[in-house]
């Protein structure tokens, strides 16, 4: 049974991604040919090539990404805290407003942001990319952090408070310690969703900051496989990287997500 | 390198101690002052109420046909009638409810039972477990090329099956891709989810250790029992709440099965989004129509779940 | 009006009366000289706060442009395009004008449009950040009636001399008066291409195409609308149903769609059975590619005679694919270039639209081994040796000649019928 899962999962999440790996070299490669007929390095000369824009979208993609994951981390922190200690009326409302973004479709609301953000000067710069991010990612954000905290032995910070320490004290002594494991995992998921952002970069950004979902996106519907192939792996890798950061925390540290945002 | 995870208890610091189980109703605790709780809801309330509530109104204002832009300032209903009495509507109305709902009942329990195998400690446990969750970070749009490249009739699977001479021809090789059943939106939705299920199960599972099983044990439960008595209802919580995020997501994903799928009958978002990037403005208002009845359905369909799936629990 | 050209009104006057009488017939460009240097001279840029600022003089123009950045918004999935524009366009521009070019890459022309909207919506009648959009026929039409184009601005550039301004395939863009709300940069012509190692002959008349569909099941398919090629696709099939694009120039007329619609209906869901997955789905447009590279299918389409040659040199398509037009004609239309009401750098775009003008950057985009487009100037008008440069080119292997394309180039129909046709292809056809 184990060995059966195991190669179901190595299988199932190996060959999509293999496949792009051999498609991002091949230059001819047609039916039934098994190997491409021709080998190529022509799409990864051209992902890392001036032209492609990748590198620079792979720049403003990254200090993005960590810019919302630092917002996440300030707007999510206190929310899921409130929603993971606390029973008060109207909470169940405040989870269904939170999960809004997740569940109405996008374009019903983009105009508008776009509209706000550009009236609030924020188009076309980094800020204003940065918050239009922040919007999608708030409802992962405070629903991990309110599970996190529904699993938090506030009582230690009351103990603490007796033996005399002060409020900075506590959060940086005793509750940061406690919940690092749930912002790892929380900020994972926001960095991510920030990554993967498309139609938002190129209306808040208005062209001015390029991401790398905004040089893809146009190539995988562009079809050339190799070079579809090639760019979605540079999306990718970063993206795996982060993962090997927080796999650790993501499920070595059990409890995190152990209540998951109770809806 | 840190790529997995240890199983049985953390080696790092002991954030959580073991009785803190996931508990039905999160305890109330005090906190100094009224204020307090508003306060702290308020930034990331306020972002999304704000921020995305706000720019709704202007899209369903346009549903209701107040879309002055373009010189439409006359409200009405009009466009939701047009949508409705399209003949389309309702099939794919059901298209994208059989997909959501499948997807989200398949990554569940798939979820759940690779999460099983994987609480294990085996000979690559840990590298298994690092491979299960990569799918987390790979976009859809990445995962669905990736899936192309590998099923359609003439992909990577097709090309071994004709060099075992299993097939001649692409048109031997079964539809997959652009199929009536939507095999291969599934599959990408799957390889999606699953993970994300998952995650948090595995991260329960390992919370509750064996004890409990244990205890069950002694009592003379079978596995089946222990699985159904004692593990599914500690596990329930956190599948309730990511399958509805899985729904909610699903339910509302043009991307996918626009990439994949069928041009008929294909879902709800597909049919919104083609009018939303219709040359012609005046298809708008319908696009935000569809729109805007495929979230109050997404609502009421994840209210129901809610229930009836807290009602299971208790 | 964004160059005060004094001659303006009178030659536009004069162009809408010529093309009214006679359609497609061309007359000579009404330009013997750059507008701009006959413009009387005026003061400095205008910067309105109601708009963006005009121009009266090409000098001024050129003097505005200097020292700035300009964002062009274009489909950015094709890699050798993207490296062209980049190399060609950029770095001239940069070199011989000082202008920065800021290439933004857009999925769909609709989230050029969008933006556009958008801003005009949040009141942003200045400073926009489009400056130039590669655009087609529809968005033009959308954006050309919602008030959301700068101009008229590109009958008075002074390559505008080498566009052959007046003939009525330039002056309309899907049956919409361009009237110098944008700039041709590329002419497009729609192919079939077809794999000569699966099929000998080619059937050049819709006829002949329907007896080889029912000959070899499962080997032809069209990409499903709104795909852009899918809809060029049956644009034909009316075209061949009334005889000829006539019927489908002027305003839409219902009766006129009723007599020749069941035709092509007709036509179109008799070869369904035949067609690839025996008609139960219509690909993707992207996706027939890889469905001609890999044999599943023997045909595809482009709106690029040079796409098949293209193609064999990436290497996503075999050697044995060629192209060819139906014998009644083949539909033909331009790209163009629009600047938006609000964009923030008029000037660098207009620049940027005359560059691509030039002779010799239209020798660039002829060359078969850099672009391999068909071009939109009239190499006539160009300097000797550029013709004879021009003269000396080969043609891509599996593209058609010149010669052979212009004499079968049929205009496109006006946007309107085309709204319709797609929306009858979708009642009649894919959901009856």
């Amino acid at each position: 049974m184990t060995h059966i899962g195991v190669v179901a999962i190595v299988l199932s999440v190996g060959l999509p991604l293999l496949a792009l790996v051999i498609w991002s070299f091949a230059f001819r490669w047609t039916f039934p040919d098994l190997l491409p007929s021709e080998w190529g390095g022509s799409a990864w000369t051209y992902t890392f090539g001036p032209n492609s824009r990748v590198v620079e979208g792979l720049w403003n993609s990254l200090v993005i990404g960590l810019v919302v994951t630092a917002l996440a981390i300030a707007v999510g922190l206190p929310a899921g805290r409130a929603l993971g200690l606390s029973d008060f009326r109207g909470k169940t409302l405040v989870e269904w407003l939170l999960l809004m973004p997740i569940i109405v479709p996008p374009i019903v609301a983009t105009m508008g942001i776009h509209i706000t953000f550009i009236r609030l000067g924020l188009a076309g710069t980094y800020l204003g990319v940065s918050l239009v991010h922040l919007i999608p990612t708030i409802p992962y954000f405070v629903l991990i952090m309110a599970s996190v905290f529904s699993n938090y032995g506030v009582e230690l910070e009351e103990t603490a408070r007796t033996l005399g320490a002060n409020r900075r004290q506590v959060f940086l002594r005793v509750m940061l310690p406690a919940i690092m494991p749930g912002i790892v995992v929380a900020s994972m998921f926001t960095f991510l969703i920030s990554w993967s952002q498309y139609v938002t970069t190129l209306l808040i950004g208005s062209g001015r900051i390029i991401t790398l979902p905004l040089v893809l996106f146009p190539v995988i519907s562009g079809g050339n496989q190799a070079n579809a192939a090639a760019i979605s792996l540079v999306f990718v890798a970063p993206a795996i990287i982060v993962l090997i950061l927080s796999s650790r925390k993501l499920s070595q540290d059990s409890a995190i997500m152990g209540g998951f945002g109770r809806l | 390198m840190t790529t997995s995870a240890d199983l049985g208890p953390s080696p790092g610091p002991q954030v959580v101690p073991a009785r803190s189980l996931p508990r039905p109703q999160p305890t109330v605790r005090r906190l100094a002052g009224h204020l307090r709780i508003p306060l702290m809801l308020s930034p990331s309330v306020l972002l999304v109420v704000v921020l995305f509530g706000g720019g709704m109104l202007v899209g369903i204002g346009q549903s209701f046909g107040y879309f002055p832009t373009i010189g439409l300032e006359e409200w009405t209903f009009e466009h939701y009638a047009n949508v409705l009495s399209d003949p389309a509507f309702l099939r794919s109305l059901w298209v994208t409810f059989r997909i959501a709902f499948i997807v989200t009942a398949l990554s569940s329990v798939i979820a759940v039972g690779l999460a099983l195998i994987l609480r294990e400690t085996f000979a690559g446990s840990r590298i298994t477990k690092f491979i299960f969750q990569i799918p987390l970070p790979v976009p859809h749009l990445v995962a669905a090329s990736g899936f192309v490249l590998l099923i359609t009739q003439s992909g990577i699977i097709a090309r071994v099956a004709a060099g075992f001479g299993l097939i001649d021809r692409p048109s031997d090789f079964p539809i997959l891709v652009f199929d009536q059943a939507g095999v291969a939106i599934t599959l990408t939705f799957l390889w999606k989810e699953v993970p994300f299920i998952g995650v948090v199960v595995l991260a329960v599972l390992q919370s509750i250790g064996p004890h409990y099983e244990e205890i069950a044990r002694t009592l003379g439960a079978t596995a089946w029992q222990r699985f159904v008595h004692v593990l599914l209802p500690l596990i329930m919580p956190g599948v309730i709440s990511t399958s509805i995020i899985v729904f909610a997501f699903t339910f509302a994903n043009y991307e996918i099965p626009l990439l994949l799928g069928v041009r008929s009958p294909t879902t709800l978002p597909v049919l919104a989004f083609y009018r939303y990037q219709d040359p012609d403005l005046g298809l708008r208002p319908e696009a935000m129509a569809i729109s805007v009845i495929l979230a109050i359905v997404s609502v009421a369909l994840l209210f129901v779940y809610r229930r009836l799936a807290r009602y299971a629990v208790q | 009006m964004a160059i005060r050209s004094t001659r303006w009104l009178a030659v536009a006057a004069s162009l809408s009366l010529v093309v009214a009488a006679c359609a497609g017939a061309a007359s000579p460009a009404p330009q013997s000289e750059a507008p701009g240097t006959s413009a009387a001279p005026s003061p400095a840029p205008v910067a309105s706060p109601e708009g963006p600022p005009t121009y009266a003089t090409w000098e001024e123009v050129l003097a505005a442009a200097s020292g700035t950045t300009v964002n062009w918004f274009m489909w950015g999935g094709s890699d050798v395009i993207n490296e062209n524009v980049d190399n060609d366009i950029g770095k001239p521009l940069k070199e011989q004008f000082n202008v920065t070019l800021n290439r933004v890459p857009i999925n769909d022309t609709a989230d050029a449009v969008n933006q556009v909207l958008n801003e005009s919506a949040a009141g942003v009648k200045t400073g926009g950040s489009i400056d130039l959009i590669w655009i087609n026929g529809e968005n033009f039409r959308t954006l050309k009636e919602a008030n959301l184009l700068y101009g008229p601005w590109a009958e008075d550039l002074p390559n505008a001399i080498y566009v052959p301004w007046g003939d009525g395939a330039i002056d309309f863009d899907f049956g919409t008066p361009v009237e110098g709300y944008e700039s041709p940069w590329g002419h497009a012509q729609f192919v079939f291409e077809y794999d000569s190692a699966v099929v000998s002959e080619p059937p050049t008349t819709f006829e002949a195409l329907q007896e080889w569909i029912h000959a070899n099941p499962g080997q032809f398919t069209y990409p499903a609308i709104p795909d852009f090629i899918g809809s060029v696709f049956v644009r034909h099939l009316f075209y061949w149903a009334a005889g000829g694009p006539e019927p489908f120039l002027g305003a839409f007329d219902q009766a006129v769609f009723d007599q020749y619609a069941p035709k092509v209906w007709d036509y179109l869901n008799d070869i369904e059975p035949d067609l690839w997955r025996e008609g139960t789905t219509y690909p993707q447009g992207p996706a027939m590619s890889d469905l001609l590279a890999n044999k599943e299918v023997a045909f595809n389409m482009a709106y690029a005679p040079g796409n098949a040659s293209l193609q064999i040199s990436q290497g996503v398509y075999p050697e044995s694919i060629r192209t060819f037009v139906m014998e009644s004609g083949t539909l033909s239309n331009n790209n163009y270039v629009a600047i938006p009401f609000n964009a923030a750098n008029p000037a660098g775009a207009m620049v940027l639209a005359n560059l691509i003008l030039s002779p010799e950057l239209q020798l660039a985009m002829a060359d078969p081994d850099r672009w391999g487009w068909e071009i939109p100037t009239d190499p006539a008008t160009w300097p000797a040796d550029a013709q004879q440069q021009l003269a000396s080119f080969k043609r891509g292997v599996a593209t058609l000649s010149a010669e052979e394309l212009a004499a079968a180039a049929l205009p496109e129909p006006r946007a309107e019928w085309v709204t319709k046709m797609e929306a009858g292809w979708i009642e009649n056809v894919l959901e009856k």
